[in-house]
Parts: C-alpha cells; structure tokens; sequence
C-alpha cells in the first residue's frame, strides 16, 4: 500500500515535471506569435508577452505592403517544397519497387551505392554544384534548388523498408499471371504504399522547407530567395525598427509546416519512429 | 523442350532486369549528378588551386597542409568538434530521459501533448527558430536577461562573450533536437520484451539498475544509430550559429560549414573549401564506421 502511494506520487511529479519543460519548449512559439501582433511602439516594450494581445493583423498587412517581396519568396518556398515532394516520391518509390520486389544483377551494390549518399553532407557537394549550375545557368533560379533533391537516398531506403515489410504473394500471383511490371507496379503495389508515401512526403515537405545552407549558397537576389533565408535579410531590414514585423513574417513562414504537424502528426512521428528503428 | 523452359525463364529475368533498371535510372542518374560526381570533383578540387581566369593547378596536399596547420582554421576545427561532442551529448541524453519520462502510464491526452510540445521544435528550421532565440538571448532587449535581472541576478552575455556564446548556441540546439531522439528512443523502448523487465522487477532491482542492465542493452543498436545521426547532423552546423552570432565573438563559434561557404563564396578559395568539406566528410565516414564497428562487436558479445 505504501509503495503504492508513493508510486503514484512519483508519476505525477514526472507528469508535472514534463508539463512544466513542454511549456519551457514551446514558450519561443508563444512568443513569436504574440509579438507578431504587438504594435510597432510597443515591440520592445518589456515585459516580453506570451499571448498575443489583440488580432489585428497590421503586421502581417505591413510584411506583404513592405518593399521586400514576401509574397515572391513565399512563392518559391511553395513551389521548390512541392515539386521537391512530388519528384521525391515518384523517383523513390519506382526505384525502391525494382530493389524491394525484382530481382537482377547488381542489385545489392547498387542500392548499397546509393546507400552511402545518407553520408555526404551538402557541403561536399555544394561547390561542383554551385560552380554548374553558374555554368548553365540555373544559379539564383528557386528550381535549381529543386533539381538537387528531385530524389533522396533516404527515400529509396524508407520505401523499400516498407515494402519488405509487405507480403509479396499478390506481386508474385500477378507475375505468373504474365502482367507486366508497370502494371504490378501500378495496380498493386502503390495502393499498399500508401502510408510510407504520406510518411515521406510529410517529411520531404518539410524539410525542404527548411532548407538553408544549400540555399543560401544557391539563391542570393532577394526575389529568387525562400523563406529560411530570407528571414535573416528582412531582420537586418526592418528588424532594427520593428521586431513585430519580423515576426508576422515568420509567423507566416512557419504556418504550413505546423498545420502539416498539427493534421499529421502521428504519420510525422512514426515516420521518424521507423527510420531511426529500421537501421 | 527442358531448352525451350530455360530459355523462357532465362527470357523472363532479362525482361525483369531490364524493367528494374528502368525504374532504377531516374533516382540513380539525378544521384550520380547531384551527389556523387560533385564529391568526386570537390576531391579533386581540394587537391588544386583553383582559377576561372588562368586555369587551375595542381597543388598536392597545400590545402590540406594549410588547414591543419592554421591556426584559425584549426580553432575553427576544434569548435566543430566541441559543438558535436556537447551537441550529440545533449541531445542524446535529454531526448533519453524525455523518452523514459513518457514511456510510463498516463492519460493519453497528456501524452499526446506532451509529444508535441517536445516534437515541434524539431520539424521547424533552425533558421526560423534562431531568430527568436537571438531576441531571447538579447543583452539589453534580451528575455532572458529581463527576468534574470528582476529576479535580482545579473545579465548574462548570452552571445557577446566568447565564454558562453557557444553554450547558448549548443542549448538552444539541445532544445530544438531532443525531441526528434525523444520520439526514436520511445520506439526502440516500447520493443523492450515486457517479462524481461518484470522478472527484474520480482527480483527486486531498482528503476535504474533495471535501466542500465537490462533496457539500455538492449535498445543500444538505436543509442548507436542515434549518436552517429546526431554526430554528423551537429558537424554539419550552420544555421544556427549564423543566425546567433555570425561565428564570433572573434572565431569563438565559427564552424566548419560556416568557414567552407566563407572560404569558396566570399573569398573566392574554391580548392582551400573544398578541402575543408572533404575533412569534414571524412570525420563523418570515420565516425560511422566506428559505428558499424562497434555495433558489430557489440552483437556479438
């Protein structure tokens, strides 16, 4: 009975304890948007507040009106994080069918080649890269930036783990049966796919979004910038006179991959969850 | 006849290999030209010195010579390793304790909370999160600084002293990262077989001889893919410290993906970088295949 008490006060000391640290971790989010709402006269105004203290969306209006073209660079966020995902999950998926489900010569050195890729950091890659496409023209184009990550070797391993997680006696009736390899590709086994593909589109999405240092390196006119970058231009700009503005334009930044987060996130996580337990 | 099915079946793997190449050839032409052939090129490029106008030479190991034996550029090195060491500590360690701490009886809704108060700082960028965590560790502006100073201590040079810019670098990186081993760590423990623990538990072993004999055994595999992650993810920092503080106080932060972009971008030093990216993918290489080495010794034992 004893140990039973004092069992139970244990879990609600680590319950309180938690709580009290997820509040710490997301006091920076709490804070970002209520300055976003703050008054220009009142952003440095301490104390600091943790909920906005009205909703008027002056700020956000002032990002949009101001001479830096958010709008253009929301833009290219969207359009380099989508054709990213959608390149992604067509070139990984149709390659980790081959490695996962046909058999031929090469199969295991070539995916093992492909393996090593989870190795070599951006930066080096990054110089061939930016002195190429200086070469051909794609420098300072939101698409080259795409180009590069049109494929992942982390994708093509997430895909096949999945796969060989899957039975495989409906591939193999349909191989007998003589249907061709598209067909079993198409009819069979991308429907069986589907949660690794939201998976990895989530996290494709995502962290596309996030790219910095590629894009950095790649992307200097401000109108052929993304968002990650181009918070750092706009804190030097209107940062000096206005915190609040910043941060109305980072609220926005950081929308769509919290409303990703918040509509997904048990995908999120066991997408994650299976990448770090499979290897 | 026995020919006639030998050559069918021999028919049907060409035909099955040449569709497998097919569906192959787009992700492996886009890696050859986008990962492979560039570490190829920045191999050969950090052994030369390299010139638009008036074409490049070969220079041996110069670049290589100079980076180790520099004295910026080896500070610079021994940041990024300092970064790494405290980084992947941090974050292994707190993402470990978060991860026994949710791995216990509660409501589910307190749980689902709690996994995304402590996963979201993960999924945003670093770039974005700097910014606030600039503001935080502000001196004069600073939050942090403002209740440090209403609660009587004194303010703390957060970012402007190269005693502790590096601490609150490798802090906010902790907070931002912990989750994402958080959420691996949860998995590898819920894979803990339950009789094990429960056989120690009627033996009367406490929580944390039961930790360190039994369930930190046997999840090692993931503590050892989750370091080797962590370890070449914190190599690579970048944002991060040019958000916070551009690399200084002096060189105090300046990491190594920070002196590569400086060295080839701004200073034009397209060899001396690429030397400098190819040491830093060779700590990566080494690190892993500790790794590998480790884990292989560690099954067998």
């Amino acid at each position: 009975m004893q140990t039973k008490t004092s069992q139970r006060w244990v879990d609600w000391t680590i319950i309180a304890i938690m709580g009290a640290l997820g509040v710490f971790m997301l006091m920076p989010f709490a804070w970002l948007f209520s300055m976003s709402f703050r008054t220009v006269r009142d952003a440095y105004r301490m104390p600091p507040s943790f909920l906005p203290p009205n909703l008027d969306l002056a700020n956000y209006r002032a990002v949009l009106d101001s001479s830096i073209p958010f709008l253009q660079i929301y833009a290219n966020s969207v359009e380099v994080a989508v054709i990213v995902t959608i390149g992604q999950l067509v070139t990984c998926t149709v390659a980790a069918f081959a490695f996962a489900r046909l058999d031929f010569p090469g199969r295991e050195s070539l995916f093992f080649v492909m393996l090593v890729g989870l190795m070599f950091p951006a930066q080096v890659t990054i110089i061939p890269i930016y002195l190429g496409f200086a070469k051909v023209g794609l420098l300072n184009r939101p698409i080259g930036l795409a180009l590069m990550y049109l494929t992942s070797s982390f994708g093509v391993f997430l895909v096949r783990q999945f796969m060989r997680s899957q039975p495989k006696a409906l591939e193999e009736a349909a191989l007998m049966d003589g249907a061709g390899y598209f067909k079993i590709f198409f009819r069979i086994s991308l429907p069986q796919l589907r949660p690794a593909l939201a998976g990895l589109g989530i996290i494709t999405f995502t962290q596309t979004w996030n790219y910095y240092f590629q894009a950095r390196v790649l992307l200097e006119p401000q109108d052929s910038m993304t968002l990650p970058i181009a918070m750092d231009v706009l804190r030097g700009y209107l940062g000096s006179g206005n915190l609040a503005l910043v941060m109305a334009a980072m609220s926005m930044s950081v929308l769509p991959v919290i409303l990703l987060f918040l509509l997904a996130q048990k995908m999120v996580i066991e997408g994650v969850a299976m990448s770090g337990i499979k290897n | 006849m026995q020919a006639a099915v030998i050559r069918q079946a021999s028919d049907l793997r060409r035909a099955q290999a040449q569709a497998a190449y097919l569906f192959i050839l787009p992700s492996f032409a886009l890696y050859v030209v986008f990962v492979l052939a560039p570490v190829v090129v920045t191999c050969i490029l950090s052994f030369s010195y390299y010139d638009p106008m008036l074409g490049s030479r070969w220079v041996g190991f110069d670049n290589y010579v100079r980076f180790f034996t520099d004295d910026r550029s080896l500070q610079i090195f021994w940041n990024t390793l300092r970064f790494t060491l405290f980084a992947v500590t941090g974050n292994v360690c707190v993402g470990m304790l978060f991860a026994l701490a949710l791995n216990r009886q509660m409501p589910a809704v307190l749980l689902y909370l709690f996994r995304l108060a402590y996963f979201l700082p993960v999924i945003i960028a670093a770039a974005f999160v700097s910014i606030v965590w600039g503001y935080f560790y502000g001196d004069d502006l600073g939050v942090i600084n403002y209740y440090l100073i209403r609660l009587g201590l004194s303010p703390v040079h957060w970012l402007t002293s190269s005693r502790y810019a590096m601490m609150s670098i490798i802090i906010m990186d902790v907070w931002k990262n912990a989750g994402f081993f958080m959420i691996i760590f949860i998995a590898a423990l819920q894979g803990v077989p339950k009789p094990l623990l429960e056989a120690a538990v009627m033996d009367g072993a406490s929580y944390w001889r039961r930790f360190f004999r039994i369930v930190l055994p046997w999840i090692s595999p993931v503590v050892f893919f989750a370091v080797v992650y962590a370890s070449i993810g914190a190599l690579q920092v970048f944002e991060s410290i040019v958000i916070l503080t551009r690399g200084g106080p002096g060189d105090a932060t300046r990491s190594m993906s920070i002196y590569i972009v400086e060295e080839a971008f701004d200073s034009f030093e397209i060899g001396y970088a690429a030397s400098v990216a190819v040491v830093m993918t060779i700590v990566i290489l080494a690190i892993t295949a500790l790794q590998f080495l480790a884990s292989r010794a560690w099954v067998r034992h």
